[in-house]
């Protein structure tokens, strides 16, 4: 029944779209003003996105570029995209695009390929951003900003991080006891948290999905049922109660209120708990690279937005020289970081001595290098539905684990033809 | 959609029988053939609004697509990859597990909250608009409120009964309950309000018979409230039922499907927006159509038959 008043709402969308395309204001094409879909709170006035954007059209009089304001959530910035271009629209000519997006766009050709300007961009960013805005050995998108996931601890209860899972696990469970609060708090609520999560733990224990051009499965079953077991056998003990309805927001309150002694988020929490004046955790945490299973270095899951030139712009050129400006100008990427602690792709800024005493930038600067994307597969979003559906279960104790991690494999194997 | 093709088929049908009345024969159209012309501009559009999306998701189920290309025609593929899908019979059992329950705890506690409101009583008009203020809540509102309160921390249900951690979301069958009992708290003043008026049409004059003939409170209520009240009780389950059949946003919010809490509404969502198929996406959702379209017809012949009835006795009255 959903789908008719979607279809109804997506009719009337792009009527409004239509409408919106005929009046004066946006006549783009004549002009070459440009502009640019992008969402979040950074894309608002006065955030980030919004500077750059201007800074861009002071520079380049000529194509000028404004931005288009889209949803705060993910999905519906990606619907909203996708109703432009499913119908050919051009009203867009700039696309912020999630790191899991990249596949599915460039197989509905709704993307144009930046192979022309590929050394450019290769020659300045990290490896993991780079990475994730590549499909099928071309390059789809430039990057712009990342992400990555920290082990947020107490300082006051934990003398020195954890290099591996089981040891932040027996650290947080004997630390836990004595001071009766819970020990870890992630991700754990079936969503799409959920599979960074887990990938992170799979990873970490040298588990691949794919092999390195994504041509064939790689997935190591026996891995990913060890990593799945380790949830289940600590949920309730280590994991903090609640572990498996919890999202970002859930576990930075658990951490913020003083309930947990580990945490594993975003490095968007640290500023917010940095600026909470009655959180017991003020004061009294420190961030540090992710653990692993093998105790050797840190692997997190790469988040962050690139952006793509769309098929359908009438100004690709003044396009694409804006989202490689965006992607290797060294002022640019310096602001995504000073300005708004956005962590951005350009490798030379985490070198900057101004961001050195920053403590989120330094420690992603460490982390990035080592950071994995998900694969952009344009079935990403099935495969991860896939992988909550069988694997969320398993390691709540509902379905057998080794059942679900073949079923993976199986589904996984069927995206590759 | 489902609601606005099967209810309004219930007026017009009941209107139909009731003003057949014919009248002396006049020249040209009929007085019948007369209505028929006037009904049917707003016939025509009720086609075009409410029947065609129906025939389009037909139609666009029968075809096949990798996520959102079309690859050829499929005939029934979509519908068999459906039928033979574990996920689509769980769904199914969830939306059907929820709509019973919910809706009979929401026909119980409203039939009592109804009679309560329909007594005279000191304050009465503050207890009505007190009953009714969850129902005036935004559904995903209330769901995210019920997610804060059955969740193991801040926990205020866990924190009031004294539970410690227990974990309200996170299992399965407490799962199904959190949503559930969000439902009923929702949706009970609504299946209040509308028994509420059924019961202010009973007139008085029928109790005070039955009085005279010695029939007790239980005897009143079982005799002379309930058959009188049939009709605003069929139309209340009617649309509870048709409602809960296609629940979305509350499991969407407190659990997003997880423990066994995905319903029918959640996995044609999931196909149309999420992973985008549109042909499966359209067969499910097709699906969905046919079972809430079954559910509301027969509702709809009970109430039809029970309007007679109902209106044999208002003819009583006058």
């Amino acid at each position: 029944m959903k789908s008719y008043k979607s279809w109804l709402a997506s009719g009337g969308v792009l009527a409004l779209l239509a409408v919106a395309a005929c009046t004066p204001g946006t006549g783009d094409d004549e002009d070459g003003e440009m502009v640019w879909a992008i969402g979040g709170s950074e894309a608002q006035p006065g955030g980030i996105h919004q500077r750059i954007a201007e800074m861009w059209s002071e520079q380049n009089p000529d194509n000028p570029i404004r931005i288009e304001v889209l949803p705060e959530a993910a999905d519906q910035q990606r619907e909203q995209q996708a109703l432009e271009l499913q119908a050919g629209g051009s009203g867009f000519d700039v696309l912020g695009v999630d790191v899991i997006w990249t596949g599915e766009y460039s197989e509905n050709d709704w993307l144009e390929s930046l192979e022309d300007v590929r050394a450019e961009i290769e020659a300045v960013t990290l490896p993991g951003p780079f990475e994730s805005a590549t499909w099928g050995g071309e390059l789809w998108a430039a990057p712009y900003n990342s992400n990555a996931g920290f082990l947020y601890y107490r300082t006051d209860l934990v003398d020195t991080p954890p290099t591996t899972w089981e040891e932040m696990c027996e650290v947080a469970t004997s630390a836990a006891e004595e001071e009766g609060i819970a020990g870890f708090v992630g991700q754990g609520a079936r969503y799409e948290g959920f599979v960074v999560n887990w990938l992170e733990y799979y990873w970490s224990n040298g588990g691949e999905l794919y092999n390195e051009d994504q041509t064939q499965v790689t997935f190591d079953t026996a891995a990913a049922a060890e990593v799945t077991e380790f949830m289940n056998e600590n949920l309730d003990t280590c994991f903090a109660p609640g572990f498996n309805t919890a999202q970002e927001e859930e576990a930075r309150n658990e951490f913020q209120g003083g309930n947990a002694v580990f945490m594993r988020n975003w490095p968007y929490a640290y500023a917010l708990i940095e600026d909470d004046e009655g959180s017991p955790a003020n004061g009294n945490f420190d961030v540090a690279p992710l653990p692993t299973f093998t105790g050797d270095g840190t692997i997190s899951a790469l988040g962050g937005f690139n952006n793509a030139v769309s098929a359908f712009s009438n100004n690709t050129e003044a396009a694409k020289d804006f989202v490689v400006w965006a992607a290797t100008n060294e002022e640019v990427q310096t602001m995504l970081a000073t300005e708004a602690s956005l962590p951005p792709t350009m490798a030379s800024v985490y070198d900057d001595p101004a961001l050195a005493g920053d403590p989120v930038m330094a420690l992603l600067g460490d982390v990035l290098g080592d950071a994995r994307a998900r694969p952009p597969s344009p079935a990403w979003n099935e495969i991860s539905v896939e992988m909550q559906n069988n694997l969320f279960p398993a390691y709540n104790g509902d379905a057998d684990i080794n059942t679900a991690v073949e079923n993976v494999r199986t589904f996984l194997e069927g995206t590759i033809d | 959609m489902a609601e606005t093709t099967v209810t309004p088929g219930r007026p017009t049908r009941s209107g139909n029988g009731g003003r057949g009345s014919p009248r002396p024969v006049r020249q040209g159209l009929s007085e019948r053939a007369l209505g028929k012309v006037f009904v049917s501009p707003s016939i025509i559009l009720m086609a075009m609004v409410a029947l065609f999306p129906v025939l389009y998701a037909f139609v666009l189920s029968l075809y096949l697509y990798t996520r959102r290309q079309p690859i050829g025609f499929g005939g029934i593929d979509n519908y068999v990859r459906a039928l033979t899908d574990s996920r689509f019979w769980d769904s199914i059992q969830f939306t059907f597990i929820f709509t019973v329950t919910s809706v009979t705890a929401e026909f119980l506690i409203g039939l009592g909250f109804a009679l309560l409101m329909n007594q005279a009583f000191r304050g009465r008009g503050v207890t009505r608009a007190a009953i009714l203020i969850p129902w005036v809540i935004p559904t995903v509102i209330a769901a995210q409120m019920w997610f804060f309160m059955f969740n193991v921390t801040p926990g205020f249900i866990n924190s009031v009964l004294g539970l410690g951690n227990f974990n309200w979301l996170g299992q399965s069958g407490w799962a199904t309950f959190t949503v559930v009992f969000a439902d009923v708290w929702k949706t009970a003043p609504f299946v209040a309000l509308l028994l509420l008026a059924g019961l202010q049409t009973i007139p008085n004059d029928v109790y005070e018979s039955a009085r005279v003939d010695g029939a007790g409170m239980f005897a009143r209520f079982w005799y002379v409230t309930l058959p009188l009240l049939k009709p605003a009780i069929l139309v209340a389950l009617l649309f509870r039922t048709v409602d809960a059949l296609r629940v979305y946003d509350l499991p969407q919010v407190m659990t997003r499907g997880a423990f066994g809490t995905e319903s029918l509404s959640m996995l044609v969502q999931q196909y149309v927006v999420r992973t985008p198929n549109p042909g499966y996406g359209a067969a499910l959702s097709t699906l969905t159509f046919i079972v809430v379209l079954g559910i509301g017809i027969i509702f709809v012949r009970l109430l039809g038959r029970d309007l007679v009835i109902g209106s044999g006795v208002e003819g009583g009255r006058r």
